[in-house]
């Protein structure tokens, strides 16, 4: 009997462990494709580890699809610990009042090491000086460009264009030779008409990009917008740019690259790690090189895109510090060099960027290299901090329409200037629902 | 001269009935290809070689069965719940006689001005409100009344001769039985009708699902779709063709088979 | 004399289940749109401003709103018009006494029954620039390939053909049933008159179809405000630039990606009226049928 209750008293000791609680974290992301399942197995790694804490991650679609769902989900009040948001959705996500900010929820003997964080980034993510969210997935955009087809051409193939000319001049080159129909691609979204403002170090909007106080006005119809413009025009009809027809068509313009339609591509540097397979299995050699950036104007770099982590309130202490653990385990240097790898988003912590150096890494994988030399470049000025805008969504809305209304003909200064007024009118009634 | 016009009439038939399946077996064709064969050029206007692999995507990896699945049982939810209270409420306005009768049935008949689609946001307020987002209940509750229903049984009913009924009255038959036993077989040819159309219906919906769901396992078939255009890879067209066949074919298979019933059903929806 | 039941209660019980749903999730939601549509509503509905009729002024004067009613009226007589003239075409060819006439009409009604968004995702392939059919039969034949989805123009043209092609069949079931209601000895009396076929059809068929066209105008017309929902999101998104962005889908739009819920309710609230107005004609219509026949 004696034994037996030892026996039972044991087994009971050993099972506890099982049966005490798991803090429940969830997270909701928009990373697809082969992210998945690495997002997953970065997860699984950390449950191990940390025994009492079960995160669970889950792929939701798109960035909207991501906060669409999130935003049912807190209506129902289950909303998932840990939000995915894409850098354009800061101001709202600030607005919602839904979040907390992340920095608040750092206690003394957290090893956060928030000034790890590389500049760029950190200077996007940080609103009145706070880090609301963590950093983690960030890239910029980069000019992909086929060697071989380049070497037909007779261009050289180390030396990519780096202006508005030199992307016309070496586009005329291509197609003069027959060694592409098309120069250049990239896919019609207003990120990149964005990042173009950003790297002539013109602002989107006043109040110093809605940095020093909310903006109360769009500048969509200045001089830097209208170089943008007049020169994709040019292209597109000098048929030396060409698109899918669909907007925002990410895919679209990586098939006309890949199948050679189009010589260059501009897109994220996040497809790197696709772009490379996909260059093998074509058989050209692909080279990568910054964004082009308007004659006449210094390059003042390019704003960090992608998305951060935010935690959403309502949840116990016990899960808002097993969220926080997780977020700065997740975020930490040596996943950093793990997703950086598994992806191409640039690793975001310094710490990251020094061990990928030791190991020889970027030499390695030059490809990988000029997006992250891109972002050393660049200038820490407003116009490449980005824009802080509640109505972002629709602003990149107002924006495409008028590209599109530009290549079908319209006159360039008319319709910036008519997407001026309706992106002012759109703040303000955003605005006035803040307030 | 009647032999020529017969002639000409059968071929503007074909010509016609080839225009417009030809949009179909265009999307069946190239359902069987790979990206390969569907890139060439000039396209090739034969079965490919990936017909199996491009169904089991669709199926597998865009998890197209398991939302047919949920398709499928909101769909015989809905039917079978719209038929019931379409039957009992017809029943209480025919059969019954109460105070305000006549309102209750226009209040009931208003709704046919009240299509979904005009509510979608407040619906959505409310349905999330209840904590139904992401399940059954937001895709099935809200259709489970029904004017048009009520209104054909209504109708069916005021058409049943009295003597039938007079006879079963004299028995002695109380509501639930003279319903049961009398009413409910005379009305089957109504009730197909109505379940065939109520069932593509549902079948077919899009707009709700895509507001009120966002958890993909939850999802229904015709939001599914629009999901097989996700990911990095390039849109592979022979599995969203093969997606689209397999989700047009339930909606397709029960109109021929029950095209009867459809054609009645419909015809007697649209004469209210 | 219909048998009648005297138990209120029951009566009562019969009849709950469905004027709860009506009630909850009819009648309740469609007032709160109207309540709705005088508030400007923020993100995640965390602040409410009443406006007034604001948003109403924003969807009868901005120009991006008056762009979209020029959208939605072009969609809808360009749609209905045409699917009504194929439908009464393909339903006159079918009337005719041949062999398999059965089939025939079988074949042409068919698409009816598919689902909007497998209708929308196999345009969208067909018209694609890149693969799609319709430009290599363009380019072969005229030699031409133009960018369906690039022009506004060619965008809403695919919209429309894509319903057309979907809706037709509706049009052929109703026309094909008054067809072979229509008096046969007026015809006749025609034929032997001498009059051409053509002359038969325009001066008695057409007129006698009349009840028949007007229903049909009504009923497509509701339906050209609705379903053409999905083929929009599949195919064009609204675009290019607002090119093909139709009532419904800027509710759509307004409400669920601006979040902006009170103008999304302003033009419901439009919506919903023009449909009572319609629908309202429509019974006055059927009631001057009936006592025509």
């Amino acid at each position: 009997m004696k034994r037996f209750v030892v026996a039972l008293f044991a087994v009971l000791i050993m099972a506890t462990p099982a049966l005490a609680e798991k803090t429940k974290v969830s997270f909701w992301h928009a990373m697809g494709g082969d992210r998945i399942t690495l997002i997953k197995e970065m997860c699984d790694d950390f449950n191990k580890a940390h025994p009492d804490i079960e995160v669970t991650p889950e792929y939701k679609g798109s960035y909207r699809d991501t906060l669409n769902a999130s935003i049912l989900a807190f209506k129902q009040g289950k909303a998932p610990n840990i939000v995915h948001i894409f850098e354009v959705g800061s101001q709202l996500a600030v607005d919602a009042g839904i979040f907390m900010p992340f920095e608040d929820t750092i206690k003394p003997g957290d090893d956060a090491k928030l000034d790890d964080f590389v500049d760029g980034v950190a200077n996007y993510y940080r609103i009145g000086g706070k880090f609301y969210s963590v950093p983690f997935n960030s890239s910029n955009p980069v000019l992909y460009y086929n060697k071989t087809l380049f070497k037909k051409a007779g261009l050289d193939p180390e030396n990519p264009p780096k202006t508005f000319n030199e992307v016309i001049a070496a586009s005329e080159k291509l197609k003069a030779s027959g060694a592409a129909p098309y120069g250049i691609t990239w896919p019609l979204h207003c990120w990149f008409v964005e990042q173009w403002m950003g790297n002539q170090g013109a602002l989107l909007a006043n109040n110093e990009n809605g940095r020093a106080a909310r903006a109360t006005d769009i500048l969509l119809d200045s001089e830097p917008m209208l170089k943008i413009m007049t020169w994709w025009k040019k292209m597109y009809d000098d048929k030396l740019f060409v698109y899918s027809g669909k907007v925002e068509d990410w895919d679209g313009a990586n098939n006309l690259f890949i199948s050679g339609q189009a010589a260059m591509l501009i897109t994220s540097t996040s497809d790197i790690t696709f772009m490379q397979k996909a260059a093998e299995e074509n058989h050209f050699e692909l080279g990568t090189g910054f964004l082009p950036v308007a004659d006449g104007s210094e390059n003042f770099g390019t704003i960090v895109g992608g998305a951060s982590l935010w935690m959403t309130k309502g949840h116990s202490d016990k899960a808002n510090d097993a969220t926080k653990d997780f977020l700065l385990w997740f975020t930490n240097t040596a996943n950093e060099v793990r997703w950086h790898k598994g992806t191409g988003y640039f690793p975001v912590r310094k710490s990251a960027v020094t061990e990928l150096e030791k190991e020889n890494w970027f030499e390695k994988n030059p490809a990988y290299a000029a997006a992250f030399k891109q972002l050393m470049a660049t200038k820490p000025v407003r116009s490449t901090q980005g824009a802080m805008l509640g109505m972002f969504p629709e602003l990149r809305n107002i924006v495409t329409d008028a590209v599109q209304s530009i290549l079908n003909g319209a006159d360039i200064k008319a319709t910036m200037k008519d997407a001026d007024a309706r992106a002012d009118k759109a703040l303000e009634r955003y605005n006035r629902s803040v307030k | 001269m009647r032999k020529t016009k017969h002639l000409f009439t059968h071929l503007a038939l074909v010509i016609v009935v080839s225009v417009v399946a030809a949009p179909v077996i265009m999307a069946i064709l190239f359902s069987t290809q790979t990206p390969a064969q569907i890139y060439s050029y000039p396209p090739k206007f034969t079965f490919g070689t990936a017909m199996l692999e491009n169904y089991a995507s669709a199926w597998n990896q865009f998890h197209l069965g398991k939302y047919m699945l949920n398709s499928f049982i909101i769909a015989v939810a809905v039917t079978t719940g719209k038929t019931i209270l379409a039957f009992t409420s017809a029943l209480a306005l025919v059969y019954f006689r109460f105070p305000l009768r006549s309102w209750v049935f226009i209040f009931i008949l208003l709704t046919l001005m009240m299509p979904t689609e005009i509510m979608i946001v407040s619906l959505f307020e409310i349905v999330t409100g209840l904590g139904w987002g992401d399940s059954y209940a937001a895709l099935i509750v809200p259709f489970l009344a029904s004017a048009t229903g009520t209104f054909l049984f209504r109708q069916h009913f005021l058409q049943i001769p009295s003597s039938l009924l007079d006879a079963a009255r004299i028995d002695g038959a109380g509501p639930i039985r003279f319903a049961w036993s009398i009413l409910l077989p005379m009305s089957s040819n109504v009730i197909a009708a109505l379940t065939v159309i109520q069932f593509v219906y549902m079948w077919n919906q899009y707009l709700w699902p895509l507001i009120v769901i966002h958890d993909s396992s939850m999802q229904v078939v015709q939001v599914g779709l629009r999901m097989v255009f996700g990911g990095q890879d390039a849109t592979n067209w022979g599995i969203v063709m093969a997606g689209a066949i397999i989700t047009l074919m339930p909606a397709l298979v029960t109109f021929m088979l029950l095209q009867e019933q459809f054609s009645r059903g419909f015809a007697l929806s649209q004469e209210k | 004399m219909q048998p009648v039941f005297k138990r209120h209660g029951t009566a009562f019980l019969l009849l709950l289940p469905t004027l709860v749903i009506l009630i909850f999730f009819l009648y309740l939601p469609t007032i709160q749109t109207f309540i709705m549509s005088l508030y400007q509503v923020g993100f995640l509905g965390l602040s409410k401003m009443f406006v007034g009729v604001e948003n109403y002024q924003i969807i009868f004067t901005e120009p991006e709103y008056r762009d979209i009613m020029v959208n939605t009226l072009v969609f809808v007589l360009g749609s209905v018009s045409l699917s009504m003239a194929l439908g009464l075409a393909f339903a006159v060819l079918a009337n005719e006494k041949v062999t398999g006439a059965r089939y025939y009409r079988l074949l042409l009604i068919w698409p009816y029954a598919l689902p909007p968004a497998v209708a929308g995702v196999i345009f969208l392939f067909l018209f694609s620039a890149q693969v799609g059919i319709i430009n290599y039969f363009l380019g072969l034949i005229f030699g031409i390939t133009p960018d369906w989805l690039a022009d506004p123009e060619l965008a809403m043209t695919v919209v429309i053909l894509s319903t057309v092609w979907k809706n037709v069949g509706y049009n052929v079931v109703f026309y094909l049933a008054a067809l072979q209601n229509l008096p046969g000895d007026v015809l006749e009396a025609a034929t032997i008159d001498g009059a051409t076929g053509w002359q038969r059809f325009w001066r008695i068929t057409f007129p006698l179809l009349s009840p028949m066209t007007f229903f049909l105008l009504i009923m497509n017309t509701i339906a050209a405000f609705f379903d053409v929902f999905a083929f929009i999101d599949l195919i064009t998104k609204g675009g290019p630039s607002n090119g093909t962005t139709v009532f419904i889908y800027a509710i759509y739009r307004d409400g669920f990606e601006y979040f902006k819920s009170g103008l999304a309710a302003a033009q419901s609230v439009f919506l919903f009226l023009l449909v009572v107005v319609l629908t309202v004609l429509k019974f006055r219509l059927q009631k001057k049928v009936h006592y025509a026949n």
